[in-house]
Order: structure tokens, then C-alpha cells, then sequence
């Protein structure tokens, strides 16, 4: 296997847990596709040392935050009104509707699901950029509030506070007391 | 719901959320940009894919400029010093030759304005605003024919 097939395949193998992060952290298809490819270009950039590495994929998942994170401060307005006018438009492309209805249960069941699942994603992904990604590190990157708190320069009650906002405005899209 | 029912609450629906697809773009598109990478020469590309030789001579050459420079500067400084003191005193020498040039420019520019620029001010000053109307009536006509047809149609 030439060092082309290699990188192809450990692109494969990573592009959905990279893009994945990037979308969420972003809210934005255009932009995480962008930072998902500078990702996988620093990695290509040391694919020597990264692919072979067992913690290929926790050295992609700190870079893809960590470029995600610059992306916002550098284009923060920019990223707000696009991310706005992209959550008019749909995002069904970021469901995987093949792995909800590998489920066994009934096709009126997996449709109410698939439903819920979009309309969280979209709720997600049209929160406030100060909700959203603290939120998104704490649930999906598994980061403490005081870890959030440095990685964005903020305080910690800003962060608990923004958080808790964010949770309250999911659960009311969820339309649950 | 109090807060940490809420945290829990909403991580668990979170969670359960599939993770969004890479779109099918990005493969071919990361190949692309690694192809157009490795195509560029070596020294075109960040410093630290340098090949280990280069890295070592470019940092050995960056140590020897700086290293020349901390010995160069404190007698740049002196040959710098020299040379501002010899230019003051040429300068110094030269003043009274420079002022007078200066004066003879200014009076044979101010004779130049009297005789040839001054008489001729209000014809031109006229010409320009006569000019100035001729363009505006052109426009609005223009604009008159124009949006009229618009209109029309």
C-alpha cells in the first residue's frame, strides 16, 4: 500500500468523527468542511508520525476543536449571519437515517424518530454561538465546565449560565416539561 | 426540572444523536489539496517539512545573522553617528545656497501666476460652469428618453 492509499484510507476512516465535531462546533456545513480538510492537510503534514499512531484520532479530535475554536473568534460575524441563514435551510444531509432504521422497531417509529433527532440537530445548530459550543463540548467532547472556561477565555459562570440557556431552549424544542 | 435532571436530561438526547456524515465532497477534495502539497517544492511549503538538513543549515544561518548582527550594531552605531555628523555639517554649509534657489523659484512661479493664470480665472471659471450645465441638461435628457421608454414598454 503506497503512502497516497494509506492517507485515503486514514481519511476514511476519520472524515465522519472530524466532520462530525467540526459541524457541531460550527453549525455550519460550508465552514466544517473547510476545517475538517485543514485538519486532514496538518495531518497529511505529519502522516510519518500521525498515521501509524494509535491516538491518531484523539490528536484529530484536539485539532479539529482547536482550529474549530479559531475559525469562531477569527470569523465570528461572519460565521453568525451564515449560520443563521443556514438553519432556515435544511441539514438533513448531517442525519444518517440508514443507521436509525437498522432499529427494530416500526417504520412509523423510526420516522417520528428521525424527525426528533432533525429537529434537535437544527436546534442545536441555530443556538447562539456562545450557547452552542460550550454546550457542545460538554456533552459531545466530554470537556468539565472549567476546561470550556479556558478553551473560550471566559468565566466560569458564563459558562454554567450559557449552558444551562442553551439546555433550556433544547428542551423546549424537545417540548418536554 | 431542576438543573441537574435538566444536564441530564438533554445529554442523553444529545448523545443519542447519529453523528452528521462527512459530505462526499471531502475525500476527493482533502486528496486534491494533499496532491497540490506534495507537488510544491520543499522549500515552498511550512518550515518544519523541511527536510532535517535544511531545517538544521536554516537555523544554523538564521544563528550566524543574528549572532553577526549583535556584533555588527555597536559599530554600525558609530560609522552611523559619523556619517549623520559629516551630512549635518554639509548641510550646514549648503543653507544659505539653498534659500537663495528657493526664493528666485518662488518669485519667478508668483510672476508666472500674475501674468499668465490670474487674467484668464473668470473666463475659465465660466467655461467650467457653462460646461457643467451643458452636462447635466445631456444627462437628464438621456435620463428623460431612457425612462420614458422604460415607462412606455
Amino acid at each position: 500500500m503506497t503512502d497516497a492509499d494509506q492517507f485515503e484510507s486514514f481519511v476514511g476512516r476519520y472524515q465522519d468523527m472530524v466532520f462530525a465535531t467540526a459541524v457541531r462546533l460550527l453549525g455550519n456545513r460550508a465552514d466544517a468542511e473547510d476545517v475538517a480538510q485543514t485538519v486532514f492537510m496538518r495531518a497529511f503534514q505529519r502522516f510519518a508520525e500521525i498515521g501509524p499512531s494509535p491516538t491518531a484520532a484523539g490528536w484529530l479530535k484536539m485539532v479539529t476543536r482547536n482550529t474549530c475554536l479559531n475559525h469562531l473568534s477569527r470569523y465570528r460575524r461572519r460565521w453568525r449571519l451564515f449560520s443563521e441563514l443556514g438553519s432556515a435551510s435544511a441539514g438533513d444531509e448531517a442525519l444518517n437515517p440508514e443507521a436509525l432504521l437498522a432499529a427494530e422497531s416500526s417504520v412509523a417509529d423510526d420516522l417520528e424518530r428521525i424527525e426528533r433527532h432533525e429537529r434537535l440537530e437544527r436546534a442545536l445548530r441555530a443556538l447562539p454561538d456562545h450557547q452552542r459550543v460550550p454546550l457542545v463540548l460538554f456533552h459531545f467532547e466530554d470537556l468539565s465546565y472549567q476546561e470550556i472556561a479556558d478553551a473560550l477565555h471566559v468565566s466560569l459562570g458564563k459558562v454554567k449560565t450559557d449552558i444551562h440557556r442553551g439546555r433550556e431552549v433544547l428542551r423546549q424544542v424537545m417540548g418536554e416539561a | 426540572m431542576n438543573a441537574f435532571e435538566l444536564e441530564r436530561f438533554v445529554g442523553r438526547r444529545l448523545r443519542a444523536l447519529p453523528a452528521p456524515r462527512a459530505p462526499l465532497t471531502l475525500l476527493p477534495r482533502v486528496l486534491a489539496a494533499a496532491r497540490a502539497w506534495s507537488q510544491r517544492p520543499w522549500y515552498a511549503r511550512e518550515w518544519f517539512t523541511w527536510p532535517i538538513g535544511w531545517q538544521v543549515g536554516s537555523l544554523a544561518l538564521l544563528t550566524a545573522i543574528l549572532g553577526a548582527a549583535a556584533v555588527m550594531i555597536p559599530a554600525a552605531q558609530v560609522m552611523l553617528v559619523n556619517a549623520a555628523t559629516s551630512l549635518a555639517g554639509a548641510i550646514a554649509f549648503d543653507v544659505p545656497q539653498v534659500a537663495e534657489s528657493l526664493q528666485v523659484s518662488t518669485s519667478a512661479m508668483r510672476v508666472i501666476w500674475r501674468a499668465l493664470v490670474q487674467p484668464f480665472l473668470p473666463y475659465v471659471f465660466v467655461i467650467v460652469v457653462l460646461m457643467c450645465g451643458a452636462c447635466a441638461s445631456v444627462v437628464l435628457a438621456l435620463n428623460r428618453v431612457v425612462f420614458g421608454r422604460a415607462l412606455h414598454s
